[in-house]
């Protein structure tokens, strides 16, 4: 911990003093002088700078000394305080770092908006709710995260799909005339929907019975209109055909259709109708046939023939309403604000500086303007002409990329990124999506990047609803809960998990998360936490009755075995297999996502568990695992993974509580991780991990940092994660802190240039940075 | 009107008019790749250009079901070959081959990321989680880049997996090696489309638009410009950019002068472009079976309209746990593939590469189905499968399962399983077939010759 040249060298000292010739003494007959049993060669380590080139080797060392696997048996043991001495000083070279210097913020790479990200900004941009990333091909990932600027490409199917967002976009933002203008609309007899009749001829409709002849129709907005209806009637009897005009199913005036065939008549009706989708429906209610009658003369039919309806509206109608998008769009309006020329060059700049997210350059504007008057010039009306420099904004890279330069002098020298650049910065890393006014305003002020400014933004855009994307986008990774959407436990062996379920396991984690980061609570509550949420379904799930419903309640955990993102049944459900749970995989997942000391991967040609009916009844899970850990090459990493998935069997495959096991064992949680530390039950396994916080919060931060910056750590990161994990305890962990000690990192705060990729230098197959 | 805006306007209009060089360079290089796969020079004019596309399935097949013992022409159909009864004359079983690249050599576990990303390419891909990422130009887009220029779409890049996956994807390995097999350049992988809705309208939007001749000129024309532009405006910002953005800047300069080209077709091919015997599909059906059905559909009409003559099918990335339930298995396969020898899981894995070959079987009987010229497409076609590992229990990368469908117009002599000396690199086939494209290579990937049995 300690830092500097003279502790580094003190470090070394102690090797060479104390370690070495306890290690001459026990480990070097086999592993050293020549000797390289099972592989492991010790005696080629001097400084605590060879033990971090190697620190999977040391990790295995510390393991194999505490749990008594090495010296073996026969061999001479070395005492208990000689090997904390060994493992003390293992540790600490492996964390040694030098921090005195200035810290290197390192290069991100141009970074090509995401999906959910392009989303976000479109959305943000225009006022429009529409997601045309959803149809982009997906974006590749790395580091765990799917915002890396390395790993996200262009080609040439999303330039296309980029070009016909544009013009969608556009298309859904821009009002383009007057829905209100007044139009006519005519429908024939046939064109209309009978309950009685027939066709009279190639287009009028004859209701030859009583019924109705009616047509859905969507009135634009409450005004007055004008229904015509040319009809005749068949005419018998007294009475002529009645014909009556309804809305909706209500009367609203009946006309006595006594024109013939030869003759037909227009019928009007001009009234006031309520905006939206109305039936209009003829009705005829008189029907009278006599075809018995003695005297011939009055027999007869009566009928009501409609040859066509028109509607014609709406008559002086309120000017319509401007939606949202045109007006954040469209900021200045033709003789209103100025020649058209004046306006279009204002939404223009206007326009590109908010997509941009830093101000349009005169030049920018001036070519965006040249679009604008060709289009003028090809006749198009202006709300069009102006799409199209509009939609050229939308490919442009300024937009598509979040584009950081470097200074053309000494590039590579860190500097501070402009305050437009951290504003983009700030709102991708929070909001997934461009900054809002208020954070373009203090870029232009120059003020943003001042701490006490940025702490009241940091604090500010987390209480702000569209924090939901952290939630959804980094802890969805991080945790990997976005794997639940497309998740399918075996319906046989979980008939009960539904869509519903589902559903209900991906909010809980969301309303639980959001909670932490609005009250700015602490993070460890991730760990261990009295309190979760749930509706009835996810209730019944977890074996709690009081609560009804489709909406979730925040309730008490307490006595319910849950605590912490590890009892989620999301967690529990995505970290076990589709039909059975696994220890392995859960353990994996602890020393991974929550305690950032991940097993190294399996050796090759490892043969898996047998999952057979016979042997799940023959042996329990556990002893089935025992049995596979007996080879001692896969030893070493199980017995670090396997007692922290076996603290968590008691829940199955999709999170809920289980006494016994598939094949009807009673569940041992009980393990010893390799340190000696015993866990029992998902209770303990919480205690024994909060008693970590420290890896816990390195972890997290690393993850946090690696998904603010949209790059992977690098060896020079680690002095700012450790600063920022040494804030966060001062802060008592609260949420806000780690956000804000990201913040304030030169990290964060600077970049510097990057010329050529890194020199990969092979050396027997493994590889060297130079 | 400025004087910049009449010009913009005329280079609108002159691509309108259509360029001639078009309409002489189809059918002349169609000629060329006849003549190199030998066919007799007389109905040059009536040959068809030769067609080509892969097909990858993820986490190896087992071996033993799907092996022939048989070789030559009488060959057997194993139980996971036995779908292909209907054309086992039009297809040619090839083992032995191997893909020396997606072996460790010294860079540790990730044998999924590896076997995928070295599946068309080749090449070793550098181990990476994000940064510095690097393969080579797979096989399918050398084509692309000789050939693509004469079809509207230079290739088609297909799959079936709807998203990605949070956590990580193998060992150490970017998502970017799993998820894709055809790439660009060395460093730029080609995305998949997974919808066949929007592979409809890429495929068929010109025929299928249904706004009015001339409102389509007039959109073509403005994207035309608004593409010039964004080109400039790239042109200046890489000015202003480190070596390692100038890389991703060159990825977008590229894919826009990519779609500057398509355009040009689109209005050249309006006049001819016929509409599909096809409703559009809409969304992504949750059905395997279907969505697989439908990608097939989707590329049989898109080679038989030439559209395009190269493209890659990805079944799934590799290491996929996806779950067969229709099929009653229970277990990822993924999963399974880790059999270790247990009987139920092997044949769970016997009835999932059975089901892959099913469909596989319904897209070359459809091919098959279709006439051109006097034969049928299926024949004009060059259509391999496999897998980049051989066994998934053991991770083997030699010994893979391939299949090749077609007769490349006349190169192959399909109808048998040829046996090759061990170690053949896989990379021979695609040099065999690259020159059937008409493209001459001496080297691809770790290529140390040619397929010469292919034709006999």
């Amino acid at each position: 911990m300690a830092k500097g040249p003279a502790a580094a060298e003190l470090l070394n000292q102690r090797f060479a003093t104390q370690i070495k010739p306890l290690m001459t003494q026990y480990c070097f007959t086999c592993h050293g002088n020549g000797k390289h049993k099972g592989d492991v060669t010790l005696d080629k380590y001097a400084t605590w700078k060879d033990v971090q080139a190697d620190k999977q080797t040391w990790t295995t060392v510390m393991d194999v000394l505490s749990q008594g696997i090495m010296p073996p048996e026969e061999k001479p043991q070395p005492a208990k305080k000689d090997k904390e001495l060994i493992a003390a000083w293992a540790a600490e070279a492996m964390d040694y770092i030098d921090c005195s210097g200035p810290r290197d913020p390192g290069h991100v790479t141009l970074h090509r908006l995401n999906r959910n990200e392009y989303n976000n900004t479109i959305r943000d941009l225009c006022a429009i709710d529409f997601k045309p990333a959803d149809d982009f091909p997906a974006d590749d990932t790395g580091y765990g995260f799917d915002n890396i600027g390395d790993v996200l490409s262009m080609s040439p199917l999303l330039a296309e799909k980029y070009l016909s967002a544009a013009e969608q976009v556009m298309e859904r933002a821009i009002l383009m005339g007057n829905p209100y203008a007044k139009k006519v609309k005519r429908f024939t007899g046939i064109q209309m929907e009978p309950t009685v009749g027939q066709t009279a001829d190639s287009s009028a409709w004859n209701l030859s019975n009583n019924g109705e002849l009616f047509k859905k129709f969507d009135f634009v907005t409450a005004a007055e209109y004008e229904i015509r209806i040319q009809a005749f009637g068949e005419q018998f009897g007294e009475e002529a055909p009645k014909m009556v005009l309804r809305l909706d199913g209500k009367d609203i005036l009946t006309f006595d259709v006594k024109a013939v065939g030869r003759f037909p008549e227009t019928y009007r009706y001009r009234g006031k109708i309520p905006g939206g989708n109305h039936r209009v429906a003829l009705a005829y209610t008189n029907n009278a046939v006599d075809r018995n009658n003695p005297d011939r003369s009055k027999r007869g039919d009566r009928n009501l023939i409609v040859v066509w309806m028109e509607i014609e509206g709406p008559f002086n109608a309120p000017p319509p309403p401007i939606p949202e998008s045109h007006k954040r769009v469209l900021v200045a309006t033709p003789g209103r604000d100025g020649t058209e020329d004046e306006c279009a060059a204002k939404i223009v700049r206007n326009f590109a500086t908010r997509a941009f997210r830093r101000p349009a350059s005169v030049e920018e504007v001036a070519g965006l303007m040249r679009l604008y008057r060709m289009a003028r010039a090809n006749k198009e009306p202006f709300e069009q002409a102006v799409k199209i420099p509009l939609q050229a904004v939308l490919v442009s890279p300024h937009f598509l990329f979040r584009v950081e330069t470097d200074p053309p002098a000494n590039p590579e020298i860190p500097h501070p990124i402009s305050d437009y650049e951290l504003a983009s910065r700030l709102s991708y890393f929070i909001w997934s999506s461009m900054p809002d006014d208020e954070l373009m305003q203090l870029a232009a002020n120059r003020t943003l990047h001042n701490p006490p400014v940025l702490s009241k933004q940091v604090r500010r855009m987390l209480s702000d609803p569209r924090a939901v994307e952290l939630v959804r986008n980094f802890v969805g990774q991080w945790l990997e809960l976005r794997n639940l959407d497309d998740w399918t436990p075996d319906e046989r062996r979980f008939p009960n998990f539904d869509e519903k379920l589902r559903r209900a396991m991906k909010k809980e984690a969301e309303l639980f998360f959001s909670t932490v980061i609005k009250e700015d609570r602490s993070i460890l509550e991730l760990l261990d936490s009295d309190y979760t949420y749930v509706n009835e379904r996810l209730a019944k799930h977890y074996g709690m009755t009081d609560v009804k419903g489709e909406d979730f309640k925040r309730v008490s955990l307490a006595g319910t075995h849950r605590g912490g993102v590890l009892t989620m049944a999301s967690v529990l459900t995505v970290t076990a297999m589709p039909s059975r749970t696994s220890p392995v995989k859960r353990g994996k997942f602890v020393l991974e996502q929550i305690l950032g000391t991940p097993p190294p991967p399996p050796p090759p040609e490892v043969p898996a568990l047998p999952d057979k009916r016979e042997d799940v009844q023959a042996a329990s899970l556990r002893q089935r695992l025992e049995k596979h850990r007996s080879n001692p090459n896969c030893a070493v990493c199980h017995q670090r993974m396997d007692p922290i998935g076996f603290a968590m069997e008691n829940f199955d495959a999709i999170g809920a509580w289980r006494d016994k096991d598939a094949g009807g064992h009673a569940i041992d949680t009980s393990g010893k991780l390799p340190n000696g530390q015993v866990v029992d039950g998902p209770e303990n396994l919480r205690k024994v991990l909060v008693s970590r916080k420290g890896d816990f919060l390195r972890c997290v931060t690393e993850k946090m940092l690696t998904y603010a910056l949209g790059r992977g750590m690098e060896e020079y990161d680690r002095c700012t994660v450790k600063e920022i994990c040494l804030s966060v305890e001062k802060n008592n962990y609260r949420f806000s802190s780690v956000v804000d000690a990201i913040v304030q990192s030169d990290a964060f705060l600077k970049r510097r240039g990057k010329s050529e990729a890194t020199a990969l230098v092979k050396v027997e197959g493994t590889e060297v940075k130079k | 009107m400025s004087r910049i805006t009449r010009r913009t306007m005329l280079r609108g209009l002159g691509v309108a008019m259509g360029l001639p060089f078009l309409d002489s360079m189809v059918p002349g290089t169609v000629l060329n790749a006849a003549q190199a796969a030998g066919t007799t020079a007389g109905g040059a004019a009536a040959v068809a250009p030769t067609r080509m596309a892969y097909f990858f399935i993820p986490n190896g097949v087992n071996i033993p079901y799907w092996t022939p013992n048989k070789e030559g022409f009488d060959f057997d159909l194993t139980p996971t070959l036995e779908p292909l009864k209907a054309v086992q004359k039009d297809v040619m079983v090839l083992s032995g081959l191997t893909l020396d690249n997606a072996r460790a050599k010294g860079d540790g576990p990730g044998d999924h990321a590896r076997s995928a990303a070295a599946f068309l390419t080749g090449a070793h891909p550098y181990k990476t989680s994000g940064a510095n990422i690097k393969l080579g130009v797979s096989v399918d887009q050398i084509a692309a880049n000789m050939i693509g220029s004469q079809t509207r779409l230079p290739s088609l890049e297909l799959g079936l997996d709807k998203g990605q996956t949070a956590g990580n994807c193998d060992s150490g390995y970017s998502c970017a090696y799993v998820s894709n097999i055809s790439w660009r350049s060395e460093t730029t992988p080609m995305p998949k489309e997974v919808d066949p809705g929007s592979l409809f309208d890429r495929l068929f939007g010109a025929g299928n638009d249904k706004a009015a001749a001339e409102s389509r000129a007039k959109r073509y024309m403005y994207r035309k410009s608004i593409l010039d532009f964004v080109a400039e405006d790239a042109k200046r910002l890489d000015r202003q950019l480190g070596k390692v953005d100038q890389q991703k800047m060159d990825e977008f300069t590229t894919s826009i002068r990519e779609i500057e080209k398509r355009i040009v077709m689109m209005q050249k091919q309006e006049a001819e472009q016929k509409k599909p015997d096809m409703a559009r599909p809409e969304g992504i059906p949750g059905d395997m079976t279907e969505h697989m059905k439908l990608m097939c559909d989707l590329l049989v009409l898109a080679f038989q309209m030439d559209i395009t003559r190269v493209s890659t099918v990805m079944v799934a990335r590799d290491g996929s746990d996806r779950h067969y339930r229709w099929l009653n298995i229970t277990e990822g396969h993924h999963t399974l593939s880790h059999h270790g020898g247990n009987a139920a899981k092997i044949e769970s894995i016997r009835k999932i590469d059975r089901y892959h070959m099913e469909q596989f079987a319904y897209f070359l009987q459809k091919m098959k189905s279709i006439k051109e010229g006097s034969g049928t497409l299926l024949d004009h076609s060059m259509i391999m499968l496999g897998s980049g590992i051989s066994d998934g229990d053991r991770h083997n990368h030699d010994e893979l399962p391939i299949v090749l469908a077609g007769k490349g117009g006349g190169f192959i002599k399909p109808g048998r399983h040829i046996r090759f000396p061990r170690n053949t690199p896989l990379c021979n086939l695609y040099l065999s077939m690259l020159e059937n494209m008409g493209v001459k290579q001496d080297r691809f990937g770790d290529s140390n010759g040619r397929l010469s049995t292919l034709m006999l």
